[in-house]
């Protein structure tokens, strides 16, 4: 920050930002009040018994259950398969609405936000209509003679990952058309007349540049999925527990708060963890890319 | 003018009603069902009594009844619960016992009696099937819905233990009697759930909710599911290509219980028994397909012929069908719901 000579001046800098600060208090109350106090209360909630007691039986039974983990691998299964799929589905199209003329992006970037506006239970169940055994997928590849019997696409693993992967592609999308279309052109023109095939232009050019855009999908994709809960159990078919409906049953059945805020706050953890390890190997990439662009 | 005149007219037909009549409180769950009960048996009970019964309409029973008792500021005389509740409630002491003398223990068949809450309607968790898919020639048992080489085809399943190890071991060859003497054993429990691992790989869909489990009914995405009568019911109502049956089925009942420290207990225990009497409890079935609990309810022609097969506990049905057992399910339901879930990961 630059020292300013003139202290009247930095007064004003001063009582500027104070300004600016006392503008973000609504917010701040508004997100101190809906997610630090409940988490706070979730925090209280997993050290207390069902009589209201100090505990930590609830972290003892929730972490020696073989469930759990069971649950966190399925978790893990699913976020990870949404996030590859994202990657490979959504970067070329990001690509091609990057490169696109203004009128077409428009017009593919509108069919891309669609299902964004749409209520995740509409879409859940209109997967169902798809994907079920007399769905129209199956209708038109028994119909065709493509299959002899009805494929197994919903009410288990690859049918939610189907209705996972759609939810999130929009908001894995747009973070990377906003890095690639920002890509100076000129540096791909430049690329291309030193004698680039347009591969290597992808990879040296356009995907180092457009990394950070990739990262925050990413991140986006990775958050959002871990918690996911309707998808799961209405494409699951019960075959496909990852924890949130563990919570739910941990509710609903056995009205066990505590276990269940143990749960939660293994979820939180996961959340953080994966934050962490993303910054992380961002910093680790940018730091190389610099290194090597000096060297 | 007018309104002077109802008011004075009201006045006048209260000061002519004894000054001491007795007020009852009824907590039901309301809506359609909670009219079905006033109309059948609690609105004729009243009046034979000559009580003065009010009616509170409560979703959560459980947590209503739990609060009132606890806070000591009991207003509910007789309350409305699922019969697992009641167990649960009875358990926490929230009920008083029921009087002896003046409800009769064995109006009721001895697999659904509960000293704390008298059942009194009952439903099943039945066999359903695709009439598309089996014809004429559906599984009749449970031990045939688990022979997959003679009925081949899709199952669903309660994703839940409930009910679901009842099924298990009746289609293992336990007689519906010794069920849950089997069940409390620790080998019985494992039979149980060997039995369902047995036929996982043939489970399509473990639905839910119960419009999950009509659904894969309806749209043929299951060729044979376990779901609940009412349910099976209607997808067959509305001309779905599906049949069911109770032979077998387990039976859950709702209950009448008196919360503990009830203003007036004695008075709620004689309307409990009024209300419940054979007429009345058949007469709930001109309203809802709830079947009488008391096996009195099916004599003498209380219930029309065609409307058997749609009550749980019809007499044809006696003798294959298991009552949920509420109190072993309040004391084991956890041990087997974990056993369960252990299953389903695997």
């Amino acid at each position: 920050m630059t020292v300013l000579a003139d202290p009247a001046l930095a007064a004003d800098a001063r009582r500027e930002r104070q300004f600016f600060l006392s503008l973000s208090l609504p917010a701040l109350f508004i997100v101190g009040l809906a997610a630090i106090l409940p988490i706070v209360w979730i925090i209280r909630q997993s050290f207390l018994t069902t009589g209201g007691e100090y505990t930590v039986g609830n972290y003892e039974k929730v972490l020696s259950s073989g469930l759990t983990w069971s649950a966190l691998a399925t978790t893990l299964e699913l976020s990870l398969g949404t996030l590859a799929i994202c990657i490979l589905l959504g970067t070329p199209l990001a690509l091609a609405l990057a490169s696109a003329r203004p009128r077409v992006a428009n017009l593919l970037m509108a069919f891309v936000m669609l299902p964004l506006w749409t209520s995740i239970l509409v879409r859940t169940y209109g997967w169902l209509v798809l994907l079920r055994r007399d769905g129209l997928i199956n209708a038109a590849l028994t119909g065709s003679g493509l299959t002899a019997e009805p494929l197994p696409l919903v009410y288990n693993f690859t049918g939610t990952l189907i209705g996972m992967v759609h939810y999130m592609l929009p908001l894995f999308l747009l973070p990377v058309y906003a890095a690639m279309r920002d890509i100076d052109a000129n540096l791909v023109r430049a690329s291309a007349s030193m004698g680039a095939t347009l591969g290597q232009t992808i990879r040296t050019v356009i995907l180092p540049l457009s990394s950070g855009g990739i990262f925050s999908g990413s991140i986006i994709v990775f958050i959002y999925t871990i918690g996911f809960f309707i998808t799961p159990a209405v494409l699951g078919g019960g075959k496909v527990n990852p924890l949130s409906t563990r919570i739910e049953r941990t509710l609903s059945t056995f009205q066990d708060w505590g276990s269940a805020s143990v749960l939660g706050i293994l979820l939180l953890v996961l959340m953080a963890l994966v934050g962490v390890m993303f910054l992380a190997a961002r910093r680790l990439i940018a730091g190389r890319r610099v290194g090597t662009a000096y060297a | 003018m007018s309104w002077l005149r109802i008011s004075l007219a009201a006045l006048a037909i209260s000061a002519a009603l004894p000054v001491h009549a007795q007020t009852v409180t009824i907590t039901t769950a309301g809506g359609d069902y909670g009219n079905a009960m006033k109309e059948a048996m609690w609105g004729p009970a009243a009046k034979e009594l000559g009580y003065d019964v009010h009616e509170e309409t409560l979703s959560d029973g459980l947590a209503a009844l739990k609060m009132q008792v606890t806070s000591g500021a009991v207003t509910t005389d007789v309350i409305h619960l699922g019969s697992p509740e009641g167990a649960q409630a009875a358990a926490q002491s929230l009920l008083e016992p029921l009087d002896y003398k003046i409800v009769d223990p064995n109006s009721v068949p001895a697999g659904a009696k509960s000293d704390y809450c008298y059942p009194f309607d009952s439903y099943g968790t039945v066999m359903s099937w695709n009439t598309k898919t089996y014809g004429e020639n559906p599984p009749k048992t449970w031990a045939e819905f688990w022979d997959v080489a003679k009925f081949p085809g899709r199952r669903a399943l309660r994703a839940n233990a409930q009910d679901s190890i009842e099924i298990a071991l009746l289609s293992d060859g336990v007689a519906p009697a010794d069920v849950y003497s089997v069940l409390s054993t620790p080998e019985g429990l494992e039979r149980a759930i060997k039995r369902l691992e047995a036929i996982k790989p043939n489970i399509a869909v473990w639905w839910t909710s119960g419009a999950q489990s009509a659904q894969l009914l309806k749209d043929g995405e299951a060729d044979l599911v376990v779901t609940w009568n009412g349910r099976a019911q209607t997808v067959k109502a509305d001309g779905g290509a599906a049949d069911y049956t109770f032979k077998g089925s387990v039976i859950g009942t709702d209950c009448l219980g008196v919360p503990k420290g009830a203003p007036n207990k004695e008075a709620a225990m004689k309307l409990i028994a009024a209300m419940t009497q054979p007429a009345r409890v058949a007469k709930l079935t001109d309203f809802i397909a709830y079947g009488p609990v008391n096996p009195a309810g099916y004599e003498g022609g209380l219930i029309p012929e065609d409307r058997l097969k749609t009550l749980a506990t019809a007499p044809e049905n006696a003798g294959t069908s298991v009552f949920s057992n509420a109190d072993w399910w309040v004391k084991n339901g956890e041990a087997a719901q974990k056993a369960f879930d252990e299953m389903m990961a695997r």
